[in-house]
């Protein structure tokens, strides 16, 4: 590996210049199509997504379920808005407040507006869910019946808000969504053409909003808001954090090596392998996703990391050679085989994402096992160019032998780590001994585990969406949707059978045509797909000959077929049947007992609350009808509403399909998951009428199986990477002990960090995950460092200890300062208002830390202890 | 995009008339077009056929017979009976209304199923007809001391009005043109323009036939963009001046059927 050291030194300028170059070419590569569209049309621009969906695949099954649903029944995503006031003794039934409420629905109706290519984006403003854009069908005194708007404008009186509240929680369709139980405060949904404009729509509310001076308070939540916001903050914290960062790098590098110019080019050559990275991944087309928005944080270290090997035996060997092309070229023949098998291995471990059926995770994997290669090629080319460019003179007073402030830093690490060493050593028994219950509390830990994920949850307590988050879900329903489809068994729906079955229906008829109708049957059901297909066609067959027909005996033959396949087709319109409608509805009274579950909507409420208001008005008549057609007629007047589009959301207009809103107040994966449970069992221990079935949609159940795709993914991806890192350093090493050896730190690491996760309850989430890749790449590398630079001593010392005393010299020094430097230098990940980059930062100088103990502790007692396996000393008095 | 397409169409095809001599009186177009459209013959009986399509071309039919009876000669109060025969599970189903030209119209609902006699009492007379893109006033004719109607133009075959309702908060629209056969006084076209000034709903006339010398309307569409989808009527069995008994339209006949007008 020392010939591209070599070339380097050869024409520093030209591979410093040549980088930079690079470097900025992919710049601005990256920047033309967005500043310059016309001309850079065939490049790809700066994307952003913030969708959790994306997680999984555009065609995985789930997403294209939830499409079609979501297509099939007009449901769109839902900015939520709470308002609530705690000084009005009816809360936000007053004239002031409601006319707000009033002026904020009429506003959202116009934040709309045409993208691109001329499609209408924004608010959907005929699903609006708003006091004065929801219907209120009621009792108008006795023999009456009232189709009115909720609110028709502002209120007038006081007395008249108060009947607005009454009113809407007399309709259970509203009692919980739109009106909090307590009657205070008022929650409207704004449907909004897609998630990727929630943020805009949000901001012109939030506008709006502050120009309102009644004191109410208005929370702006949904999961589509929270995403959207995640990515605009994402973009900030990205800005703020990686200069930080570097930042404070550079400032625990100028401590511990003293010179200002030198410790530039570790920064330098971190911040080329980072843009040159990133720049990659937007030149492919890739979008700046959560997951990839890391990059940055996580090709930092690693880039640095063989840097502080280098820069740190350069700075202890300096005072040896005093001269800087000796000592860089005996610095890189010590450690240019090390620093490539770290480099491969980090490299693996990253690659190995891409055993995830997750597209941000695996483009964060592959760009980041890039980002390895990169840092590696340009570290063993860069600084020793560098080094060679610096004038001689900045050297003057480096090395080991300067004494000042750092001296005692260097002391320190000199006095202690020799001991360390000794330590390990001589315990060596006790302390595997103890790792034997550490590594079972450990594994005890990881079997503790449960992945939990909910992207409200990556903003931090104080933040604003957390907070709406937190008043909405106390006060209505709930902020998360989940949907359940319901439909027909499609196994039981057989249209062949139904064809038999038709036909022997018919031919037992007294129908004039039955012959004929029969035969039909027949040839059309040889180009139908569904039973709803069939009749239709024979409906409009029937319906053509009745037109044609001449005599009154035909004209009453062929209405008598009509009249017959009418009824037919009535009883395949499952959702009318009340034995149906009276399932959902116990399904949705046993969905609502769980916790995490607001409120449900369906059909059923409707139903029910047009018929209570058609008979008396009273709770007792809140029910489903007794017969099909008691519903049919019962709907038929709801659509008389200035509404009657919203029976669509809950049920086909075939009647074959239906659709449960079920509002939770949590969105975190573990209750979704338990209330999925949950209905199955309750489909199993009650079974359905009719066969149906069900099915979850909807954005809160798309994020179970993408949790469900990590869990199963990290575990794989782990597995997997450790395999054939093992294999990897066996073959290496030539060695099947040094390489089992050598991956023991990473084996400890990476129990302790996912054993601590399962102990403190933490639950496995996305940015947790990857860590265990980076916890692979970081552990291993320096357990290579010190098996390497100890076989390489042990050759020369021939024997153990002296070997140790040895390698506790320089090589460990070089392993506690990138443990300290790195370790702290992600702290400012810390300050980040996204929980995602706290944990990342938190659990970064955590994986240092274990792996450098697991290095400078375990490997060592391990080392020790089988010594005479690992080692072939010559005998001693042969040697010179 | 597409309705601005429409006008273009709308515009290209009929072109101005600059020979016009003198503007026509608004208000006796407006009164003739109504008469023409939901008054011709003193009463009648139709056949509809309903067919409901919705944003996903999804179709949903309602069959019906329609009985009208004109109370006085001319624009004035009239009386709908509506009976369903199709789909099967609303059979028999009976939708009656009395149009009131002071007042907001009489309006009531059998439901068989549910043995039930119901009065409609809505705040306003936009409703859906039945689930479909249809108001009810579409239906039965909005009354036409609501909206000031202005003349635009005369074209060679419309006279094109502008109606603004007077009372701009008791409706979605802000207003609808119109245009009217000059021969028949039948509305072809009428377009409702919102607040934001898009048009988004159409009403737009097909076929017209001419039954018992009454040009009559028989296919008729109306499309909502805001909601997506249309709804198409198909008018037969047309007959005028059947002499149908006033005491049919009343709450009685709701539960028994008049067959014999029926068949």
């Amino acid at each position: 590996m020392n010939f591209l050291t070599n070339f380097a030194l050869a024409a520093p300028r030209a591979f410093i210049w040549g980088a930079v170059v690079i470097a900025f070419s992919l710049m601005a590569l990256v920047a033309a199509p967005t500043l310059s569209p016309t001309i850079a049309q065939f490049l790809q621009p700066l994307s952003i997504d913030a969708d959790p969906e994306n997680m999984l695949v555009y065609d995985e099954p789930v997403r294209v379920f939830n499409r079609e649903r979501k297509d099939t029944f007009s449901l769109y995503d839902l900015i939520v808005i709470g308002v609530v006031n705690d000084s009005h003794e009816s809360g936000v039934f007053s004239i002031a407040s409601l006319s707000d409420i009033y002026d904020l629905a009429e506003f959202a109706k116009n934040i709309q507006w045409a993208n691109k290519q001329g499609e209408i984006e924004g608010v959907v403003p005929i699903d609006l869910i708003t006091p004065s854009t929801m219907e209120d069908v009621r009792q108008a005194g006795p023999g009456a019946v009232d189709f009115n708007w909720l609110m028709d404008g502002p209120p007038q009186s006081e007395a008249e808000a108060l009947e607005v509240r009454d009113r809407a929680l007399n309709q259970p369709i509203l009692y919980g969504s739109l009106v909090s139980e307590d009657g205070r405060s008022i929650a409207l949904y704004i449907p909004i053409t897609s998630k990727g404009v929630s943020y805009r729509v949000a901001q012109q509310l939030r506008e709006r909003i502050a120009s309102y001076n009644s004191g109410d308070q208005y929370w702006i939540t949904g999961l589509p808001v929270a995403q959207d916001q995640f990515g605009v903050e994402m973009f900030i914290q990205m800005g703020i954090t990686t200069p930080l960062a570097t930042g404070l790098l550079f400032l625990l590098l100028w401590f511990f090596f003293r010179n200002l110019t030198l410790v530039a080019s570790p920064i330098m050559v971190a911040m080329l392998s980072v843009t040159i990275t990133v720049c990659l991944l937007i030149a492919t087309g890739h979008s700046i996703h959560i997951m990839t928005s890391m990059i940055p944080i996580f090709v930092m270290p690693i880039a640095v990391l063989d840097s502080i090997h280098i820069l740190s035996e350069f700075h202890d060997r300096y005072p040896e050679f005093k001269d800087r092309r000796v000592t860089i070229k005996h610095v890189m023949s010590k450690l240019a085989l090390p620093m490539f098998f770290t480099s491969i291995t980090t490299g693996i471990g990253f690659m190995s994402l891409n055993f995830m059926p997750i597209p941000p995770l695996q483009a964060f994997g592959t760009f980041v096992g890039i980002g390895v290669v990169v840092a590696w090629f340009l570290t063993v080319t860069l600084i020793p160019a560098y080094i060679i460019m610096m004038p001689e003179r900045k050297f003057k007073n480096f090395g080991i032998n300067k004494t000042g402030a750092s001296g005692e830093a260097k002391s320190f690490l000199h006095r202690t780590l020799p001991a360390l060493g000794a330590g390990a050593i001589q315990y060596s028994r006790p302390i595997l001994l103890l790792m034997i219950p550490v590594a079972a509390i450990a594994l005890y830990g990881a079997s503790q585990i449960v992945a939990n994920d909910n992207p409200v949850k990556w903003f931090g307590k104080e933040h604003n969406i957390r907070q709406a988050d937190a008043v909405l879900n106390n006060a209505f329903g709930g902020s998360y949707m989940a949907y359940l489809a319901l439909g027909p068994d499609q196994n039981a729906q057989s249209l062949d059978l139904y064809t038999d079955e038709l036909e022997a229906r018919i031919l037992t008829r007294e129908l004039a045509k039955r012959e004929m109708l029969a035969s039909l049957v027949r040839d059309i059901s040889k180009t139908v797909t569904s039973r709803t297909e069939l009749l239709s066609a024979l409906l409009a067959t029937v319906e053509a000959q009745l037109h044609s027909a001449k005599s009154d005996i035909e004209i009453s033959a062929w209405e008598d077929a009509l009249s017959f396949l009418d009824i037919e087709r009535a009883q395949t319109e499952i959702f009318k049947d009340p034995d149906v409608l009276s399932y959902m509805s116990k399904l949705q009274a046993f969905i609502e007992q769980d916790a995490a579950v607001g409120k449900s909507n369906s059909v059923v409420e409707i139903i029910k609350t047009v018929y209570r208001e058609l008979i008396s008005g009273e709770d007792a008549d809140y029910r489903i009808p007794d017969s099909a057609a008691g519903v049919a007629q019962t709907l038929i007047t709801f659509q008389n509403s200035h509404r009657p589009h919203d029976l669509w959301h809950y049920v086909t207009p075939d009647y074959q399909e239906a659709n449960i809103w079920v509002q939770m107040k949590s969105g975190d994966n573990q209750d979704m998951n338990r209330v999925d449970a949950l209905v199955a069992q309750y489909f199993i221990d009650n079974p359905p009428p009719r066969n149906l079935t069900h099915q979850w949609f909807g954005l809160n159940y798309i994020n179970v199986v993408w949790q469900d795709y990590i869990t199963v993914g990290t575990a794989k991806a782990l597995v997997g990477s450790f395999i054939i890192i093992t294999l990897l350093l066996m073959v290496l090493f030539r060695s099947i002990l040094w390489g089992l050896l050598a991956v023991v730190p990473l084996g400890f690491s990476i129990a302790m960090l996912y054993g601590g996760i399962g102990l403190v309850g933490k639950s496995l989430d996305a940015p947790i995950s990857i860590l265990g890749a980076i916890s692979l790449g970081l552990a291993v590398d320096y357990a290579i460092h010190f098996v390497m630079r100890s076989r390489d001593i042990a050759k020369e010392q021939n024997n153990w200890p002296d070997t140790a005393r040895n390698v506790f010299g320089e090589p460990a020094r070089a392993i506690v300062r990138n443990v300290l430097i790195l370790g702290v230098g992600f702290l400012p990940l810390l300050i980040a208002p996204l929980i995602p980059y706290k944990v990342v930062g938190v659990m970064l100088s955590g994986i240092l830390i274990l792996a450098g103990i697991a290095t400078l502790i375990i490997l060592p007692a391990l080392m020790s202890l089988l010594e005479g396996r690992l080692f072939k000393f010559r005998p001693t008095g042969v040697s010179s | 995009m597409k309705h601005y397409l429409l006008i273009a169409v709308v515009l290209l095809s009929f072109p101005i008339s600059t020979t016009r001599a003198q503007t026509p009186d608004v208000m006796d177009i407006v009164v003739k077009t109504v008469e023409a459209m939901n008054y011709a013959g003193g009463d009648v009986k139709a056949r509809i056929d309903m067919r409901i399509i919705d944003s996903h071309g999804r179709e949903r039919i309602r069959q019906m017979t329609m009985l009208r009876r004109n109370e006085t000669a001319g624009y004035g109060p009239q009386k709908y009976y509506v009976f369903f025969s199709r789909p099967s599970d609303v059979k028999e189903m009976v939708f009656m209304a009395w149009k009131n030209t002071d007042r907001a119209d009489d309006r009531w609902l059998y439901l068989p199923a549910l043995d039930l006699v119901k009065r409609i009492a809505a705040s306003d007379e936009r409703t859906s007809f039945v689930g479909s893109h249809f108001f009810y006033e579409d239906v039965s004719g909005r009354n036409i001391d609501e909206d000031n109607h202005e003349f635009i133009e005369e074209t060679d075959e419309f006279y094109v009005i502008k109606s603004t309702p007077k009372d701009p908060g008791d409706v979605k629209f802000n207003h609808y043109t119109s245009w009217v056969d000059k021969t028949a006084y039948l509305p072809m076209r009428m377009e409702y323009t919102n607040k934001r000034g898009e048009i988004y709903r159409t009403f737009s006339v097909q076929t017209v036939d001419v039954i018992q010398d009454h040009p009559t309307i028989i296919d008729v569409e109306m499309e909502d963009t805001a909601m997506g989808g249309k709804t198409a009527l198909h008018y037969s069995a047309v007959k005028y001046s059947i002499g149908i008994r006033e005491n049919i339209f009343s709450e009685r006949f709701l539960r028994r059927p008049p067959r014999d007008y029926l068949r």
